[in-house]
């Protein structure tokens, strides 16, 4: 462990964008939101901000990402088809560890599975990343209740907690060493775990009641959805507050349904882009013909519930896909994000 | 159920259209050859499996296997029904189509040894059960009584009937046939699918029936089998879902807690009975 002054933090960022494409939460000079987006200029990073509106998955997991081209010659009759060259060493700074966690889920489910995603894994390789350890909750974050924060566990070459004027600077890997000894960190002195500590508690402190309240009502969640005892008309509520704007799942840390399409240019090759896309949509699951086997919302929403809850989608990511960042309760326009349905639940089965 | 080694994952391989055949309106069989004379030589697949089809400059669909594992031409039976697939029935001969695949789990075939095999299959839901037909009759002495009960609207709805007309003929395959409507000039089965069960006199003990067709169908036929006796486990189905990548990535394909794509595409009874949602 060691100890990295604050005024020595755009050292550590200069020291990252040379090798790396570097990522991070920016303030908006208008708006004052703050994003978690692409910075040319790394001293635009900043570490103390608050947690950004959006998660770092489209690091990984782009919005919109072309797989593969091909143009196609009717009068020849003749393809020619050019794989995409995706790997672009990135820098992601101030990860969050509930999308920290998140990003984790993603890797056991796009790497772990039967089938390897080989564009994932172009955009994950060669990756730094670089969590903070979250001292400023929102009202609406739950990570407490699963167990994705608000200090990250595992998956970071390196974690930063802010200790007033420095911050504790641990390693998670080989990269993570090799760039304190590079920067010449100062080792930190015997007090700095217990001062981290103590940094950890005052941001769990800071949670609301609610959130930790929901501790246990989680874990029963899991159970009955596993189970399949939430109530049919538990499942109607939450359709008939849907909007089906696909909100939830766009800013969602381990959300990753996607489609794809081809696209024609004009004058230029056919493009396969591979697209965000939610299971909330109504013509997620449509047939060609017309057949939609999941037409009803209610029928559609609670697969998203389901798939973050289930213990079998949970085999998938080695623990439950919600990582409580709480992202899903500021953005439904229906009021359905993640606790109040672990709270319909809870009324479910207590009736109150 | 073992799984057979996918050749091409992530990027769709070429091939050439070398034949286009009119099956039943609106149906078309397109032969193909691969144009990577690797492939060509060997692309191992089971029944039951699928591949992910590109018809370049409209998209990609996901289509069920027809040709057998052995000793059979290579050809996709695909209906014009939506954008993708009518952007194919647009293709000539010598055009070029691109493919993904094989994937998803297949027919059980090692357990079969022994087994009376009964093939219930309604108007294009013959297409998947024609890999396995062709791929048990190179094997006939293996297994017990073989039985295909077929169904169709009408005789303008029967698919590969060159291939009904050789197997009838063959020693050992029981054939009916039934069309939902009397037709001048037919002289076969008339009436629903699941009425041939009992024309058939079915076995029950050591048999295995696959079922594929509409859900109508499906369902009346499924309780026809149970009713005598065939246990869930026995009663083998293919199940058909909106796909977009065939690796088990994207989702669209989920049901319940199964992904059509790497869990199925061949699900028994008992199986879909757990699924938690309608198919």
């Amino acid at each position: 462990m060691y100890l990295l002054a604050k005024t020595d933090a755009s050292r550590f960022l200069a020291a990252l964008a040379g090798r790396y494409e570097m990522y991070g939460p920016q303030v908006h000079p208008e708006s004052g939101d703050v994003f978690f987006d692409r910075a040319a200029d790394p001293g635009s990073i900043e570490l103390d901000a608050p947690i950004p509106a959006n998660t770092p998955k489209f690091t990984v997991f782009p919005h919109i990402e072309r797989i593969l081209s091909y143009i196609y010659d009717h009068e020849a009759q003749d393809v020619k088809i050019v794989p995409e060259d995706l790997v672009r060493p990135k820098a992601l700074v101030g990860v969050r560890p509930c999308d920290l966690t998140g990003l984790l889920c993603f890797d056991r489910f796009f790497l772990g599975q039967e089938f390897v995603d080989e564009f994932f894994r172009a955009h994950r390789r060669k990756m730094f990343v670089v969590s903070v350890t979250c001292v400023r909750p929102f009202p609406q974050c739950f990570c407490v209740c699963t167990d994705s924060g608000p200090y990250a566990a595992e998956g970071y070459d390196v974690n930063l907690t802010d200790l007033g004027e420095a911050y504790l600077f641990e390693a998670g890997s080989d990269a993570g060493k090799a760039l304190a000894a590079e920067l010449g960190l100062p080792p930190a002195g015997p007090d700095a775990v217990k001062r981290r500590d103590e940094a950890v508690d005052r941001s769990v402190a800071q949670f609301e009641p609610v959130a930790v309240e929901n501790k246990a009502w989680i874990s029963r969640a899991v159970n009955r959805l596993t189970t399949g005892f939430v109530k049919n008309e538990t499942w109607e509520y939450i359709g008939r507050q849907c909007f089906e704007c696909g909100a939830c799942s766009f800013v969602c840390p381990s959300c990753s349904c996607f489609n794809i399409e081809d696209v024609n240019r004009i004058d230029g090759p056919t493009e396969r882009l591979r697209t965000w896309d939610s299971c909330s949509f109504e013509g997620y699951a449509r047939m060609a013909g017309e057949h939609n086997p999941r037409r009803p919302v209610e029928d559609r929403r609670n697969k998203r519930f389901f798939c973050k809850l289930s213990y079998s989608q949970s085999k998938k990511y080695l623990r439950p896909g919600c990582v409580g960042c709480g992202r899903c309760v500021r953005v439904c326009p229906g009021d359905i994000g993640m606790t109040n349905v672990v709270t319909a639940i809870r009324r479910d089965i207590t009736g109150k | 159920m073992d799984k057979t080694k996918c050749a091409a994952v992530n990027i769709p391989v070429p091939a050439e259209i070398t034949e286009i055949r009119e099956e039943i309106e609106d149906v078309r069989t397109f032969f193909f050859r691969f144009l990577d004379p690797e492939l060509e030589r060997a692309f191992p697949i089971r029944s039951g499996q699928f591949v992910m089809c590109t018809v370049f400059g409209a998209g990609e669909f996901a289509v069920s296997l027809p040709w057998s594992p052995e000793q059979d031409r290579r050809h996709l039976s695909v209906r014009n029904v939506g954008k993708v697939t009518s952007a194919l029935h647009a293709l000539r001969v010598g055009d070029k189509i691109g493919i993904r695949g094989p994937f998803g789990n297949g027919f059980p075939y090692d357990g079969l040894k022994g087994q009376n095999l009964i093939y219930v299959a309604g108007g294009i839901g013959l297409i998947p059960l024609r890999s396995s037909i062709v791929h048990v009759l190179l094997h006939r002495p293996d297994f017990g009584r073989i039985i295909l009960l077929y169904g169709a609207r009408s005789t303008k709805d029967l698919m590969y009937r060159p291939n009904i007309e050789d197997w009838r003929k063959r020693d050992g395959f029981e054939t009916f046939v039934t069309i939902d409507r009397a037709e001048p000039g037919w002289d076969g089965e008339v009436g629903f699918v699941h009425t041939l069960i009992e024309k058939a006199k079915i076995p029950t003990e050591n048999t295995t029936a696959f079922v594929c067709g509409p859900p109508i169908m499906f369902n009346a036929v499924i309780g026809e089998l149970s009713r005598r006796g065939l246990k869930d486990d026995r009663i083998i189905s293919t199940l058909e879902r909106h796909m977009k990548c065939g690796i088990g990535k994207c989702q669209h394909c989920a049901i319940g807690r199964t992904l059509v794509c790497t869990d199925g595409p061949v699900y028994t009874y008992k199986q879909i009975k757990t699924l938690g949602e309608t198919i």
